[in-house]
C-alpha cells in the first residue's frame, strides 16, 4: 500500500495523471517522491505536496482536501485508488479497470470516457459524470460508477455501455444523447432526462419529468430489472423488480432523434 | 554558406539521377563551387538527397479548414502535441493540425512548398493570416471563382472580355497566385439546395450558363491572362460513382488549353450507383496518357480517420446524411460555399477500397510522372502527413499486395491495381513529390537543384522501409537554412507567400463597385486584401499571351 | 431590405417568424411571433426535431411550452416550403438554463431541415471582436475558447478552462483581461476573485473590472484610433481604419511589450522532448 497526504493546498489546480495504481506500482519510495506533477504550468515533484510512504504497490490511499487535484487514477487498469476526502475533476477519466474508493465528493469528469472498473463515491459528484469530452461521439463504455449522493448536469453524456446509479439527486440532462448501458436514478432527476437518447435504459425510483418526445408504453416488470437487482445486491444497492411491490411505466423515445431509448419509472402499488 | 557533399542526388528537373554530387549553398540559394568557400559542410556519403516537396493541392489556411478545427476537438486531443519554447509556438497535429503546427509537420517530411488550394476572395483575409502564421515553408494560394455570381453574370450577357478583366481584378484582390475551379456552377446552385452534374445543361438561375462553358472559359482567361498556373479545377459530381463521363467530358471541353486536375481519384468512378461503383482509372489514365495539355493530382485515400472539407457544398450534404455523423457548412455570399463532415475510410468498406485503390492506380497508370503528383487532397483523402505512407505504396509492388489482402472479398472486378507490377524508382518520387509540382504551379526556383534555385533539399538516410525514410529525413533545408535535423525542429523561419499580378483595366473598379454595392454586404474599398497585409510578398511573373 | 434575383421583391419575398419570451420591439417587424414559455427553448426544438420528421407529438406536450400545436404545424410547413431559411439566435437561448445544448438544439435542427430544403443557422454574437478572437484561437490552438497552455500546448475543455469557471473557482493566481469586462458581467464568486489576485485590464476605458484590478493600462480605441481586423459574425475579416490618432499605444504593442518582459525573464519549462505523441 502506498499512502499520499497532502501536506499543503495548491494554489492553483495540480495536475497529477502519474498517481495511478500502474504507475506507482513500479515505483520505489524515492521514485514516488521524484515523480512529476503541474502545478499550473510549473512542473513539481510528488513531494512538495504529498508525504509520500510505500512503494511498489498497486494499492494506493490518499489523504486530505484533493478537490483541486486533478486527473488521479488516470487511465488506470488495475488496482485501488482510495481517497480519504474529496477529490478534483477527471477522477478515473479514461481508466479500463481497477476500483476507485472516494470518501468524500468528487469533481466533474468522474469517469469520463472511461471502459472499464468501478467508481465508488461516497459523497457528491460534479458535473459531466460518465460523460464524452467536448466534440468526442462516445463517453463511458463499461465498467460503473456509484455515487451515493447528487450528481452534476449531463451525467451519462453520450454513454454507450456500463452502468452509473445516483443515489441523490441528478441535474439537468442525465443520460444526455445517450447511445446504451444503463443509468440508475434513486432520487429522480431535474429536468430533461433522456434528451436526444439513442438507446440504453434510465431507471428511475422516483417520479420524473420527462420531455415532451417521449412518449408512454405501457407498464411492466422486465426481466433485466430482475438480473439487474442480482447484480446490485451484491454491490449493496437494492433495485425493486417484484410484481407485488409494483411497476415501472416505460417510455420511448427520445422521437426527435428518433431513438429507441427507454425510461422506466417505479410505480410501486 | 553551406556545402552537402557525397550525396546520391535525385534532381529530375536537372535531369539528375542519382548521380553523387555536391551542392552548394549560398544566400538562400543553390551557387556554384567558386561562390561558396566557407561554412557548415554536410558529410551526406550514402544518402539521398531530393529537392524540397512542393504540394500542389491542400487546404491548410483559411475559413473552412478553421471551421473543421472548431468541430474536431475530440482529434486534437488524441493527436501529437508540439511544446511550446521560448521561440518556438506550439500546436497539434491530427487531421487538422494548428498553422504552427502545419508548418512544423510539412518540414518534418521534407516539403517546402504549400499551395492552398481554395479561397474565397471575401475571406481571402483571413487566408492569408492563417497562412502567416504557417512557418518555415513558402505559400501560394489558389482563388475560387467558378461559383462567383458577378462572373457567371457576365457569361450569361456573353460578356467575356469583360469576364477576363473582372477575373483579372479579383485574383489580384485576393492576391492569390492562381484560379481554382470547384463544381462549376453547382455550388452556386447549392445556395438553393440545387446541384450541377450535366455538363451541359444551364446552371440553375441561367439561361446560357453550363459547367462546360464556365470551365472552357475560365481556361481561356487564365491563358490569355498568362498565369503561371493553369486552371485548377475540381469537376462535378466529386465522388458520385459514375462520374468518369463528367471527368472525361470535361476534359474534352478543355482539349487544347492547359488544366490542372484536382484530386483526380475523386472523379475517376465507373458503375451506377454505391453497390456497383468500380474504379474507372483505366479508361481515365489512358485519355490523360494521350492528352499532354494536362496535370492531376492524386488525391489519394489512406485508410484512417480525416475530415473532408470542400467547397462542394452538396457533396458535402449528402456525405452527411451517409455518416450520421457532424456536419458543418458554409456560404460564402455570392462567391461560394463550403461543406466539412468527419470522416473514416475503413479498409472493410467496399467505396473506400475502391477509392483507395483508384489513387493508387491513377499514380500507377498515368506514366509521365511530370504530369501527375502526389495529393491526398488534404485532409479529404489523408492527412498530408501521412505522405510517405503513399510513397511506400508507390514503391512496393509486395506492399501493395500485403494491403490489398485486407480489402472486401467482392472487390474483384472493381479494381485493376492487382494487375499493376510498376513500382516507383526515386527520381520517379522526386519528380511527383517536387520537380513536377514546382512546374506545373510555374514556380521555376523550386523543385530544381540547379544554381540559381531556392536552396530548399532533403536528405534522407537510406532505410528499407520507405514511410520511415521519407517521414523522417535526416536534415530538411528551407532557403539554405537547416530547418530539421535529426527529427528535431531547428529553426522556424517565415515563408514567402507567392502572389501574381495580372494586367486588367483600370476601369474594372468603376464596373464592379456599382454591381458590389448591390449584391455584396460589405464596402467596395473594404473588399481587397491590402498589399502590407501579406507577410513575406513575392510577386511571381504574369506576362499576357499575345 | 436587400432584393437579389430570387427574392426581387426584397422584404415581401421574405417571411421573419419571431421567437421569443416576451413581446419585443422586433414583433412589430415580424410576419409571425411565436410566445415561447421561459424555458422551454429547448423543448420546443426538440418537439421541432421530430415533427419535421413527422413523429406523433400530442397536443398536451406541445401546449407545455406556451405555443400551439397549430402554431408549430403552420412553421413547420412554412419551414419545409422555404427555398432558403435562416435561423439566427443569441444570448436568450445561450445563455438560460440548458445554455449550450439549446444552441446544439437550434444547429441540429438546422442542420437537419436540409434533408428538406436548405437551412442554415448562425450565432449572433456579443459586443466586441469575439468572432475575431474566436477565429484566431482556433488557427493558432484548434480550439476556440476555454484553453489552457499549462502543459506547454493548447488543452481544451469548456467548464474547465472557460474564463467564468477558472474564475468562480479561482484556478488563476494572475488575471489579464482584454477587451472585456467580466466585473460587470461575471457572477459575485468570479469578481472577488478579480479582486483578490494581480489584475491588468487593458481598455481605452475606466470599466467595472478596472476597479477591481491592481494594473489599468489605457489603450487606444481599436477601429476609432487603432488599425487591425474585425471579424464579422460570419467570419469575414474586415479591416479597421482609424479615423483619429491616439496617444494611448494600442492593445497590440502593450501586449507585445508586456510579452518582450516575460520573455527576459528566466524560463520556468523544464527541457524535454519537441513533441508528445499522447496528451494529457
Amino acid at each position: 500500500m502506498i499512502t499520499l497526504r497532502l501536506i499543503q493546498q495548491p494554489a492553483v489546480p495540480l495536475e497529477a495523471e502519474c498517481l495511478t495504481p500502474d504507475r506507482l506500482v513500479e515505483l520505489t519510495n524515492d521514485q514516488i517522491r521524484a515523480a512529476v506533477l503541474y502545478h499550473g504550468k510549473r512542473q513539481v515533484r510528488v513531494d512538495e505536496f504529498f508525504q509520500v510512504d510505500g512503494e511498489l504497490s498497486d494499492a494506493i490511499e490518499l489523504h486530505g482536501d484533493l478537490s483541486r487535484v486533478r486527473h488521479l487514477g488516470r487511465q488506470m487498469s488495475r488496482g485501488t485508488v482510495t481517497i480519504r476526502g474529496d477529490a478534483g475533476m477527471h477522477l478515473g477519466a479514461q481508466m479500463s479497470g481497477g476500483k476507485i474508493e472516494v470518501f468524500g465528493n468528487a469533481g466533474d469528469w468522474l469517469g469520463g470516457e472511461m471502459r472499464g472498473g468501478r467508481v465508488h463515491i461516497h459523497g457528491r459528484a460534479g458535473q459531466q459524470v460518465g460523460a464524452a469530452y467536448r466534440g468526442s461521439l462516445v463517453g463511458m463504455r463499461g465498467g460503473s460508477i456509484f455515487v451515493d449522493g447528487a450528481v452534476g448536469i449531463e451525467t451519462g453524456m453520450r454513454m454507450k455501455r456500463g452502468l452509473i446509479v445516483a443515489g441523490g439527486r441528478a441535474s439537468d440532462f442525465v443520460g444526455l444523447q445517450m447511445k446504451g448501458g444503463t443509468i440508475l436514478l434513486r432520487q429522480g432527476a431535474e429536468i430533461r432526462t433522456g434528451a436526444w437518447m439513442q438507446r440504453g435504459t434510465i431507471i428511475s425510483l422516483v417520479d420524473l419529468q420527462l420531455m415532451p418526445t417521449f412518449a408512454y408504453s405501457g407498464t411492466y416488470n422486465p426481466t433485466f430489472a430482475n438480473v439487474l437487482a442480482g447484480r446490485l445486491a451484491k454491490l449493496g444497492t437494492e433495485l425493486p423488480f417484484d410484481v407485488s411491490e409494483g411497476g415501472y411505466d416505460r417510455y420511448c423515445g427520445d422521437r426527435a432523434v428518433p431513438g429507441k431509448g427507454e425510461v422506466l419509472i417505479w410505480k410501486p402499488t | 554558406m553551406l556545402r552537402i557533399t557525397g550525396g546520391s542526388v535525385y534532381d529530375p528537373a536537372n535531369s539528375i539521377n542519382g548521380e553523387v554530387r555536391d551542392l552548394y549553398i549560398a544566400d538562400g540559394k543553390f551557387v556554384d563551387k567558386e561562390s561558396c568557400d566557407s561554412g557548415r559542410v554536410i558529410d551526406a556519403t550514402g544518402m539521398i538527397i531530393f529537392p524540397g516537396g512542393v504540394d500542389v493541392h491542400t487546404h491548410v489556411a483559411g475559413g473552412s479548414i478553421n471551421f473543421a478545427r472548431a468541430m474536431t476537438p475530440e482529434d486534437h486531443r488524441r493527436t501529437q502535441a508540439f511544446i511550446r519554447t521560448k521561440t518556438r509556438r506550439s500546436g497539434l497535429g491530427g487531421m487538422a493540425p494548428t498553422t504552427f503546427a502545419t508548418g512544423y509537420l510539412y518540414a518534418g517530411m521534407g516539403y517546402t512548398t504549400v499551395n492552398e488550394a481554395a479561397v474565397p476572395v471575401l475571406s481571402a483575409r483571413h487566408t492569408h493570416e492563417e497562412l502567416s502564421d504557417i512557418p518555415i515553408v513558402d505559400k501560394s494560394s489558389l482563388v475560387l471563382m467558378a461559383n462567383n455570381e458577378i462572373f457567371l453574370d457576365l457569361l450569361e450577357e456573353g460578356e467575356t472580355e469583360r469576364a477576363k478583366q473582372v477575373i483579372a481584378w479579383y485574383l489580384w484582390a485576393a492576391k492569390a497566385y492562381g484560379i481554382k475551379a470547384v463544381n462549376p456552377g453547382g455550388v452556386a446552385a447549392w445556395k438553393y439546395g440545387d446541384n450541377a452534374s450535366q455538363l451541359t445543361e444551364p446552371v440553375s438561375g441561367y439561361k446560357n450558363v453550363t459547367p462546360g462553358n464556365i470551365v472552357a472559359q475560365l481556361a481561356q482567361i487564365i491563358d490569355e491572362l498568362g498565369i503561371p498556373h493553369p486552371i485548377h479545377l475540381h469537376c462535378n459530381n466529386l465522388g458520385a460513382p459514375g462520374n468518369v463521363s463528367t471527368t472525361l467530358e470535361t476534359m474534352k471541353h478543355l482539349e487544347g488549353r492547359r488544366a490542372h486536375f484536382a484530386h483526380l481519384q475523386y472523379h475517376a468512378y465507373g458503375g451506377d450507383d454505391w453497390g456497383t461503383m468500380r474504379s474507372a482509372s483505366v479508361e481515365l489514365a489512358e485519355y490523360f496518357n494521350a492528352h499532354p495539355n494536362m496535370t492531376t493530382d492524386a488525391g489519394a485515400v489512406l485508410f484512417g480517420d480525416t475530415v473532408t472539407i470542400t467547397a462542394d457544398g452538396p457533396w458535402q450534404h449528402l456525405l452527411y446524411k451517409l455518416t450520421g455523423r457532424k456536419w458543418g457548412n458554409l456560404d460564402v455570399e455570392n462567391e461560394t460555399g463550403c461543406g466539412i463532415v468527419p470522416y473514416t475510410y475503413k479498409p472493410s468498406n467496399l467505396v473506400n477500397a475502391v477509392q483507395w485503390a483508384t489513387g493508387l492506380e491513377l499514380l500507377l497508370l498515368i506514366d509521365d510522372p511530370w504530369r501527375v503528383f502526389m495529393s491526398t487532397d488534404h485532409p479529404n483523402g489523408a492527412c498530408f502527413w501521412r505522405y510517405p505512407e503513399i510513397l511506400q505504396l508507390l514503391m512496393s509492388a509486395d506492399f501493395r499486395k500485403e494491403c490489398m489482402a485486407c480489402l472486401p472479398a467482392n472487390i474483384k472486378n472493381r479494381i485493376t491495381l492487382p494487375e499493376i507490377d510498376r513500382e516507383y524508382t526515386l527520381y520517379e518520387l522526386a519528380t511527383i513529390i517536387s520537380a513536377g509540382p514546382a512546374r506545373a504551379l510555374g514556380l521555376k526556383q523550386k523543385g530544381n537543384l540547379g544554381v540559381g534555385a531556392d536552396a530548399d533539399v532533403v536528405i534522407y538516410n537510406r532505410n528499407v522501409n520507405i514511410a520511415e525514410m521519407f517521414g523522417h529525413p535526416r536534415y530538411v533545408i528551407k532557403s539554405g537554412e537547416i530547418v530539421i535535423e535529426e527529427g528535431d525542429i531547428r529553426e522556424t523561419p517565415d515563408g514567402r507567400e507567392y502572389i501574381i499580378k495580372p494586367s486588367f483595366d483600370p476601369g474594372t473598379d468603376d464596373f464592379l463597385q456599382p454591381l458590389f454595392e448591390d449584391r455584396y454586404c460589405m464596402s467596395f474599398e473594404n473588399y481587397p486584401v491590402e498589399m502590407e497585409r501579406i507577410e513575406n510578398p513575392h510577386l511571381q511573373d504574369c506576362k499576357p499571351q499575345q | 431590405m436587400q432584393k437579389s434575383r430570387f427574392l426581387p421583391r426584397g422584404r415581401k419575398d421574405r417571411t421573419m417568424v419571431l421567437v421569443d419570451i416576451r413581446e419585443t420591439k422586433s414583433v412589430k417587424a415580424a410576419d409571425i411571433f411565436l410566445q415561447v414559455r421561459p424555458g422551454k427553448d429547448f423543448e420546443l426544438l426538440t418537439i421541432l426535431r421530430a415533427m419535421i420528421k413527422d413523429q406523433p407529438i400530442s397536443d398536451a406536450e406541445v401546449a407545455e411550452t406556451g405555443v400551439s400545436i397549430e402554431a408549430l404545424q403552420d412553421l413547420v410547413a412554412r419551414m419545409k416550403a422555404a427555398k432558403f431559411g435562416a435561423m439566427f439566435f443569441g444570448m436568450g437561448l445561450s445563455m438560460t438554463r440548458g445554455k449550450h445544448m439549446n444552441s446544439a438544439a437550434l444547429l441540429t435542427l438546422a442542420a437537419e431541415m436540409n434533408a428538406f430544403t436548405k437551412f442554415v443557422a448562425m450565432p449572433m454574437r456579443g459586443h466586441g471582436n469575439v468572432t475575431g478572437a474566436d477565429v484566431i484561437m482556433r488557427w493558432q490552438t484548434g480550439y476556440p475558447f476555454g484553453i489552457s497552455f499549462n502543459r506547454g500546448y493548447p488543452r481544451y475543455n469548456p467548464g474547465e478552462f472557460s474564463t467564468v469557471d477558472v474564475l468562480v473557482r479561482g484556478d488563476t493566481d494572475c488575471v489579464f483581461v482584454i477587451g472585456a469586462d467580466p466585473g460587470a458581467t461575471m457572477p459575485q464568486p468570479a469578481i472577488d476573485h478579480l479582486a483578490r489576485v494581480p489584475t491588468i485590464v487593458l481598455d481605452p476605458h475606466v470599466t467595472h473590472t478596472s476597479r477591481l484590478a491592481k494594473v489599468h493600462i489605457t489603450t487606444a480605441p481599436a477601429g476609432i484610433s487603432a488599425p487591425g481586423t474585425a471579424y464579422r459574425m460570419d467570419e469575414i475579416p474586415l479591416p479597421l481604419r482609424p479615423a483619429l490618432k491616439s496617444s494611448y499605444p494600442t492593445d497590440e504593442e502593450v501586449t507585445r511589450r508586456i510579452k518582450e518582459a516575460i520573455q527576459a525573464k528566466p524560463d520556468w519549462m523544464v527541457e524535454g522532448p519537441q513533441r508528445l505523441e499522447t496528451q494529457v
